[in-house]
């Protein structure tokens, strides 16, 4: 680890053993802590230009307490002793007059696999001037700004480092450093009368080298795409065929299909699936989901949970087949299985369940020939690539507007939408009613992977 | 509070600059209860220093938690060579800050002493009990949550230029969710609400145990409803939905850092934008109407809240602005300066968003309505820069002939905010402020509230195509 970076982990090391600590202290039959150290500086811009530059590091640490099956959370932004002990009875406190659950677990946590991603953090991206986060938001804005049709509403350059850690009273010690550069856009295109909807990207690197050179191309894709959807037209309102882009069907459709894999949802019966579905198929049989957490280059990278257990790939439906659910210690206790690595959250939030980096696999037809099926079953078939609307994930119903859709007739693109309305149902547009997955796949934010979907029977209103 | 000033007072006479330093202690307690088991109980302390300059032209911003006079003054350092190092970079540089009604004193908003006395766990009673109640309203009732979450918010702001004020407020919410489930076919429904005061507040138009019973009342009976036919239609949207119009589709667009960037607003002050009948206003505090969600006094820059009338009989009327923005437009600044913790620069967010009640009641609206829906029960929703809004409601009614008959499963509606503005006939002397339990986002969160009368009028709503 990059040497001005040693003082912070001391301190946080320090303060979290102190906070263990005293939770024992206070009462606490088991204790668990989580930590983080910050620092970023960033370059924000505002309204064309350069607005504000800043520059700040910070401590976080929460302590989760369990007493006779009772449990307690409190948390604060500061290592000194006299708010960690306050922190500690806090937590016991809470626990004291909070009901019995005896699912609440701290566990020992297991040893991290050598395959496992280390070392995050890039030194060279630790150690990266002013002057250098300077150059690179140059370059986004000139970027930015070659087209005069595009204007930047807000937008930022950070450079970010952290440390993380977990330790509890069974032992489990786990710390973890990471750095990137993230950087953000949010604008519109204006062209005389003709204003497109605000569009945003984000995107990062965990490599100084790559730094300029993706920020270059991502604001160059970003400012196409927005400015494509200054040339607006209608659609007509149809019950059929649409075709997802990648980001429409991780925003639609994975991100509602998430809920029902959360452990604590299955424990709680209140999802679709519950363990009799295991190994059954739930979805149409085209359908693989992995969730990732070693991709070294996603967001969503971790070798270890908020409880400390490590993570690793997970398949969750393989060929349409229900494979596995995301567990914290609480949903694997109530559902008698293991943690899989999935508890989420940070040090001032009680661990939940949560998913690391999605990826839908890909298909076996390219993305044209969707396009030409299409065509051939329909005259006139939108393309959403945004979606701004309401996802039910218990009744997997969405409804909502299709952002920059493009409207294709005859097998041609016409134009793009404004103020069409897309409505369906995620398990019936993931399971009879697919009709085909591309083989390319895009990775959107950095993050989740998707390949383009071609569904029917959605229903698509025209404004 | 008194040793806190003084550290800031301390730290702003080091600066040769004009400069803010900004304190701000949050202790929010958040309690969360599904199936008669509680899911979290916790509490956060988080409180530090953020710190402003403005050098040359340019903002630099550093913060920190450690409330020492060294760390102070180091983030004040920080500061400076951040806003130096951006001076060269900033084209449009602000020259000087206009005349602001700068707070200066003591600000408290009432219930904040009342809220701290009561208990965390009679309170955890309380959400215990409420669940509880959801399910037992119904055997269909599959699974019930309620949501507790409080803030109390302790601030000092001062600046080189004469800003000097302390304020306390406590703000609470309440939300309850209900999953209703028969034949496997499921339906969830959510009640809310949330005040800037004491606990009793929160109550002051429904009983816990009245939403309670909405609320799964609600599941059950979009479990046999059916799913709306999509087109273009008459609505009567309520209070909760006029809210949610103000302040997504309307009042984003008159933040004058969006308008600045080109939103549908610019150029347009002076212009009939909506129905002569609409009257909309954001403000720190509402007349007739206390303990809103988004209730504020002072903003973070150290300016005294005022009520802005942004639509004035169908006109625009003034856009929303920050100390900055106030310089650019030449105007004084409305208050409008909100961060969300010390470590957050201050953007220009609404407070209470809402349009004025009009003289006709709802019944008269419903009963002048020969073919269309009443709209109510809030989703959530987006819109854009342009207008477009989409926003989501749990319950749509029909309403043919002049009465209500069939409800539907919750729908989307669309459209173009200023439009659909311009189609209102009829505004209800009903008005209420019911969005008090949600967070707009803008980078950061930021507590507000938003609502109004009943308004009839024209837009998109999303549902099944035959």
């Amino acid at each position: 680890m990059s040497s001005p970076f040693k003082n912070e982990k001391n301190r946080l090391e320090t303060a979290a053993e102190k906070l263990l600590s005293y939770a024992i202290k206070s009462g606490a039959e088991s204790a668990e802590v989580c930590g983080s150290y910050g620092s970023k500086t960033k370059i924000a811009l505002e309204k064309q230009d350069y607005h504000l530059a800043s520059s700040d590091d910070g401590y976080s640490l929460g302590v989760r307490v369990i007493k006779d099956n009772r449990q307690g959370f409190a948390s604060c932004n500061s290592t000194e002793p006299s708010e960690l002990k306050e922190i500690a009875l806090r937590a016991n406190e809470i626990a004291g007059f909070s009901p019995i659950n005896p699912h609440y677990q701290i566990k020992q946590g297991e040893n991290i696999p050598t395959e496992a991603p280390k070392n995050l953090m890039d030194p060279a991206l630790v150690d990266l001037s002013l002057q250098t986060q300077k150059d690179w938001t140059r370059l986004m804005v000139a970027e930015a700004t070659k087209d005069k049709r595009f204007r930047i509403n807000e937008g930022a350059v950070e450079i970010g480092s952290s440390i993380s850690l977990i330790l509890n009273s069974l032992g489990t010690h786990q710390s973890e450093t990471d750095a990137a550069a993230s950087w953000s856009l949010m604008g519109m295109g204006v062209e005389g009368d003709s204003i497109t909807s605000f569009d945003y990207f984000s995107h990062m690197t965990r490599k100084a080298a790559e730094g300029a050179d993706k920020i270059i191309l991502s604001t160059r894709n970003f400012v196409e795409e927005v400015l494509r959807n200054l040339k607006t037209g209608k659609s007509e309102s149809y019950k059929g065929l649409v075709i997802f882009t990648p980001r429409a069907v991780l925003d639609i459709l994975v991100s509602s299909l998430a809920y029902h894999f959360n452990g604590r949802v299955i424990a709680e019966n209140i999802g679709r699936w519950g363990m009799k579905h295991r190994d059954q198929k739930i979805l149409n049989s085209q359908l693989t989901l992995i969730d990732n957490p070693w991709l070294r280059d996603r967001s969503g990278c971790s070798s270890f949970d908020r409880e400390g257990t490590p993570t690793k790939p997970v398949c969750l439906i393989d060929q349409g087949v229900l494979k596995s659910f995301c567990l914290d210690h609480y949903a694997a206790h109530a559902l008698q299985l293991s943690s899989t690595g999935h508890a989420a959250g940070g040090p001032s939030s009680l661990p939940t369940v949560g998913t690391h980096t999605l990826c839908l696999a890909s298909g076996n037809s390219t993305r044209k020939t969707l396009y030409t099926q299409a065509t051939e079953s329909q005259k006139a078939f939108l393309v959403v690539h945004r979606y701004s609307g309401q996802s039910d994930p218990v009744t997997g119903d969405f409804s909502g507007v299709a952002k920059g859709a493009e409207w294709w007739v005859n097998g041609e693109k016409q134009y793009y939408v404004q103020e069409t309305l897309i409505s369906g149902n995620i398990f019936e547009a993931l399971g009879n009613d697919l009709v085909d997955i591309s083989k390319e796949t895009e990775v959107i934010d950095c993050d989740e992977e998707s390949p383009t979907l071609l569904i029917n029977n959605i229903s698509v209103t025209g404004g | 509070m008194k040793h806190i000033s003084e550290l800031l007072e301390k730290t702003l006479a080091k600066s040769p600059y004009w400069t803010e330093a900004r304190y701000h202690r949050r202790n929010s307690q958040s309690l969360s209860v599904q199936k008669g088991l509680v899911k979290q109980a916790k509490s956060n302390l988080t409180s530090g220093v953020g710190i402003r300059v403005l050098v040359d032209g340019a903002w630099g911003f550093s913060s920190t938690s450690d409330l020492t006079a060294d760390s102070l003054e180091r983030a004040l350092k920080l500061a400076i060579e951040c806003a130096k190092s951006l001076s060269q970079l900033k084209k449009a540089q602000v020259k000087k800050l206009p005349e602001s009604h700068l707070a200066k004193g003591e600000f408290k908003i009432s219930g904040y002493d009342l809220l701290k006395q009561m208990p965390l766990e009679q309170k955890l009673q309380a959400v215990l009990k409420a669940e509880e109640e959801t399910r037992k309203n119904s055997s269909l009732i599959q699974s019930a949550t309620c949501v507790y979450n409080e803030l109390f918010e302790d601030k000092v702001v001062i600046t080189t230029d004469g800003a000097h004020a302390s304020s306390n407020l406590a703000r609470s919410e309440i939300k309850l969710g209900a999953i209703a489930s028969k034949d496997g076919e499921m339906a969830e429904s959510h009640e809310s609400v949330g005040k800037t005061g004491s606990w009793e507040c929160l109550f002051s138009k429904n009983s816990l145990a009245e939403m309670s019973q909405s609320a799964a009342k609600l599941a059950v009976d979009l479990l046999s409803a059916p799913k709306i036919p999509g087109g273009t239609a008459t609505l009567i949207l309520s209070p909760a939905m006029v809210g949610l119009l103000s302040h997504e589709a309307i009042g984003h667009t008159v933040e004058a850092d969006f308008v600045l960037s080109g939103s549908v607003a610019k150029d347009k002050i002076g212009t009939q934008v909506a129905s002569p009948l609409v009257t909309l206003s954001d403000s720190g505090t509402v007349n007739g109407i206390e303990n809103t969600g988004g209730e504020l006094l002072v903003d973070d820059e150290g300016v005294l809240t005022t009520k802005t009338t942004i639509i004035k009989n169908g006109v625009l009327n003034s856009y929303l602005h920050n100390r900055e923005s106030a310089a650019i437009f030449g105007v004084t600044p409305t208050g409008n300066g909100r961060a969300w913790l010390y470590y957050d620069e201050p953007l220009i967010r609404m407070r209470n968003t809402y349009i004025e009640p009009g003289h006709q009641s709802l019944e008269e609206i419903i009963s002048s309505t020969q073919d269309g829906y009443l709209v109510d029960c809030p989703l959530g929703g987006q819109a854009d820069a342009t207008g477009e809004f989409m926003f989501g409601a749990q319950k749509v009614t029909r309403i043919e002939n002049g009465k209500l008959t069939k409800m539907f499963r919750g729908a989307t509606i669309s459209g173009q905010a200023f439009e659909v503005l311009s189609t209102v006939d009829a505004v209800s002397r009903e008005f209420f402020l019911d969005l008090g339990s949600g967070y707009c986002g803008k980078g950061q969160p930021a507590k507000v509230d938003a609502g109004g009368p009943f308004i009839r009028c024209r837009a998109t709503i999303g549902g099944v195509q035959e």
